[in-house]
């Protein structure tokens, strides 16, 4: 999840809550067989592109394999456009 | 800077702070792409069908509970629920809080995506007052009907039919995006994620309720359009 954020430009990623919020509903749920659980999170965008690529690279360090050059092959594309 | 449309492309498994988190994103709703085979016209189809009877009949029980009942479970406090409609809480289907991660101030825009019964936008539109503006989002028709009966009379807010993977919001406009409950709907989370930046002014904030899996959903119930809505 959190790589998807940022990678979507995001930083300072947080998940600050979870908790069961489906137990108890009135209708039985498939969400207890995959351990569902209600969460919050926040993020923010990134306040220019090297504030994001800072954060890039915070999470490519935190990669288990990030030591091995030849496994940790993060790349990033950079598809700015003019809007 | 130019708003970005990143895209990360990572050989190695993703590293993430807890297990779970990981999960979340390797399997079920909370995919961040799209299953192979997913038929996404059926999906919105059988997610609009099921929020609809959200809208029209919130008595009638459904997998998730709804309602006074929610709010309070997600820590909705009583003050942010003095004036919306009845009716605009009766439907109120989040799966959490996007409020809990700080109150919006005074003159803010606001983009609510998938506003359902416009309960989340009605408390945006109190917190940042007659100087700031909330959009909500949604595709369902019935949702939209019974939002912008419950903010009749009021002038800083607007409901729009759209999708969360394109959003008719302008770049930059907005200084915060909340969503609740939504995000676990949308078959493609990057795409979702990246429209919320695009409209997101630089520095802005992201304040969202959702679902996290604990377990491995395997490919093939991923293509299981009912479990995507129950």
């Amino acid at each position: 999840m959190q790589t998807t954020v940022v990678a979507a430009g995001f930083v300072d990623f947080e998940i600050t809550w979870r908790a069961d919020v489906f137990s108890g509903a009135p209708q039985s749920s498939s969400a207890a067989n995959f351990g569902t659980l209600g969460i919050n999170f926040r993020a923010r965008k990134a306040a220019n592109q090297e504030e994001w690529l800072v954060e890039i690279a915070r999470l490519s360090c935190a990669l288990p394999d990030a030591a091995d050059e030849s496994s940790a092959t993060t790349s990033v594309k950079d598809t700015t456009t003019d809007r | 800077m130019a708003v970005p449309r990143h895209r990360v492309e990572m050989a190695t498994t993703p590293a993430v702070n807890e297990m779970s988190m990981a999960e979340a994103f390797e399997g079920g709703p909370m995919s961040d792409h799209t299953p192979k085979e997913l038929d996404l016209g059926a999906l919105r189809q059988a997610i609009q069908a099921e929020y609809a009877e959200v809208a029209k009949r919130p008595e009638r029980g459904f997998h998730f509970h709804t309602g006074r009942k929610l709010a309070s479970l997600v820590g909705y406090r009583d003050e942010w629920l003095e004036g919306i409609s009845e009716a605009s809480i009766e439907s109120f289907a989040g799966t959490g809080n996007p409020f809990s991660m700080g109150e919006l101030h005074s003159g803010e825009h606001v983009v609510d995506v998938g506003s359902g019964a416009g309960i989340d936008s009605l408390i945006a539109a109190k917190m940042v007052g007659s100087a700031g503006w909330v959009i909500g989002v949604d595709m369902t028709p019935a949702m939209l009907e019974k939002a912008r009966a419950a903010a009749a009379g009021r002038t800083n807010l607007e409901f729009r039919q759209g999708y969360g993977e394109a959003l008719p919001v302008a770049d930059s406009w907005a200084d915060v995006v909340i969503s609740n409950g939504v995000l676990n709907l949308m078959p493609d989370k990057g795409a979702a994620l990246q429209e919320m930046a695009r409209v997101l002014k630089p520095g802005g904030r992201l304040q969202i309720g959702d679902i996290l899996v604990q377990t491995s959903v395997p490919e093939s119930a991923k293509r299981q359009i009912d479990l995507w809505t129950g």
